[in-house]
């Protein structure tokens, strides 16, 4: 069993394993005599009610792109003693534009309340939580990947659910002798049974490039004869809510051309031909701007030009 | 077994001496027997039905029904009889019914209707005392006849 954080209580019942004990006692007289009486006592011990809940944590849609995106949830012992649950996730829920890929399950093992990967536990799919104390909860971390033809802004529903280890079923179904505390386990109203659903949102980006020519013939017109400088603008638009990662422009140069060395521009700024620090390289063949991680809603026009030979 | 016997030859004595309260103490003339049981519901026909059982299986949010049975088997009438049982923490009075009882929600220093209580609020003041307030519940019959008997009970909920 692992060590899970003290939660605060909710005083959800009596521990499961506990005894009342009743006894009354009376005073009175009896002509000139005064006395006093105690009942024998009887004892009622506190069988274990199965119990659970189930929060979806993510308030708002969770934006997932390439990325893997962490669902959070928070699964509750309800019941009055210590109790596993066994965990399922269900990506297809009613109403989905897309079911999303569940990548691992992860109960949030130290207590933390953040997704720790290779310190917090992975559980194989219908396996169960470590015991959960009365009233205790426990985090659990669902990690999901967005299929292939997602496209963006796209939404979609993930379901948790826990059913305690020891039964489930309709409220009252007794199991003889597997409560904790030596009396029976009884099924309480959530049906030993709940879940819990998370939101989210394709975030996705895609890439036009457009690419244009003005030409500058050497006698001023616009004539391509060799000796004219030829202008190229090519137009990279992102779009979508997401973001683009890794974003390279790259175009060689026409035959017959040769490039102008110091015209590779980048949003009018002028870049150096050599590889260093800033983004475009310029080499006998073409050039290569690195744009990096683009979010969706911009655009980058790149210019260079070449000589006709 | 010799034991037993010095204790009644001592009872005996006492008796004889006529020291009215050990008298009445060795004669035991009235006598109380506490019970249990669970309010069970179940649905039949779209209906509560309502069934007192042995309490086999008892939950958090479980109603229970302790009875007192008293009996004077004294020969003389028992008077100013007090029965008092208190609560324990694991159940709480049942709120319906329970103006019916006189209650304590001070460990049975003090007595009344539940409406007339307060218990303090945690913040300096008082508020009305609940049902989940009550401490002690208690019983006051003015006379019991030598061989009437009769039931006291009261509901509670398993907290």
């Amino acid at each position: 069993m692992l060590g899970l954080a003290p939660q605060a209580a909710s005083a959800t019942g009596v521990t499961a394993g506990t005894l009342i004990q009743n006894t009354a006692t009376a005073t009175y007289t009896a002509g000139a005599a005064s006395g006093s009486v105690t009942s024998n006592t009887v004892t009622v011990k506190v069988d274990e009610l199965l119990d659970v809940a189930v929060a979806g944590l993510t308030t708002t849609p969770l934006a997932i792109g390439a990325a893997n995106a962490v669902l959070e949830y928070r699964v509750t012992n309800t019941g009055n003693g210590p109790e596993a649950f066994n965990l399922t996730v269900n990506p297809t829920v009613a109403g989905n534009n897309f079911d999303a890929v569940v990548q691992s399950i992860v109960v949030d093992s130290n207590g933390n309340g953040t997704y720790e990967p290779g310190v917090d536990t992975i559980l194989a799919s219908g396996s169960s939580t470590p015991s959960i104390a009365a009233d205790g909860s426990l985090k659990v971390f669902v990690i999901v990947s967005l299929p292939a033809g997602a496209t963006d802004g796209q939404s979609s529903q993930v379901r948790l659910t826990a059913d305690a280890v020891t039964g489930t079923g309709t409220p009252g179904t007794a199991f003889t002798g597997q409560g904790d505390g030596g009396g029976d386990a009884v099924v309480g109203a959530s049906g030993a049974s709940a879940n819990g659903l998370d939101a989210l949102i394709a975030s996705l980006a895609s890439v036009s490039l457009s690419k244009s020519a003005t030409i500058l013939d050497p006698f001023g017109g616009s004539k391509a004869v060799p000796g004219s400088v030829v202008t190229y603008t090519l137009v990279a638009t992102i779009s979508g809510s997401g973001q683009v990662g890794s974003l390279h422009v790259t175009d060689s140069y026409p035959s017959g051309t040769t490039y102008q060395a110091n015209t590779l521009k980048l949003e009018g700024a002028s870049l150096t031909d050599v590889s260093d620090t800033d983004e475009g390289v310029a080499t006998g063949t073409g050039i290569d701007v690195n744009l990096g991680s683009v979010a969706g809603g911009t655009t980058k026009t790149i210019k260079f030009d070449v000589k006709i030979n | 077994m010799k034991a037993r016997l010095l204790v009644a030859l001592i009872g005996a004595i006492i008796a004889s001496s006529a020291v009215p309260a050990a008298a009445v103490q060795a004669a035991q003339p009235f006598e109380l027997v506490s019970d249990v049981k669970v309010d069970k519901v179940t649905m039949a026909d779209g209906k509560e039905v309502h069934s007192l059982v042995e309490p086999a299986v008892v939950v958090p949010g479980d109603r229970l029904v302790f009875s007192t049975r008293y009996r004077n088997n004294g020969a003389v009438k028992a008077e100013n009889i007090v029965v008092t049982n208190p609560i324990k923490p694991g159940i709480a009075l049942a709120s319906d019914g329970s103006n019916n009882l006189d209650v304590s929600v001070d460990g049975g220093k003090t007595w009344g209707k539940l409406a007339l209580l307060k218990v303090a609020d945690g913040q300096g003041g008082q508020r009305g005392a609940q049902a989940t307030d009550v401490t002690h519940v208690r019983w006051v019959l003015a006379s019991v006849a030598p061989g009437a008997s009769g039931t006291l009970s009261f509901n509670a909920i398993v907290r």
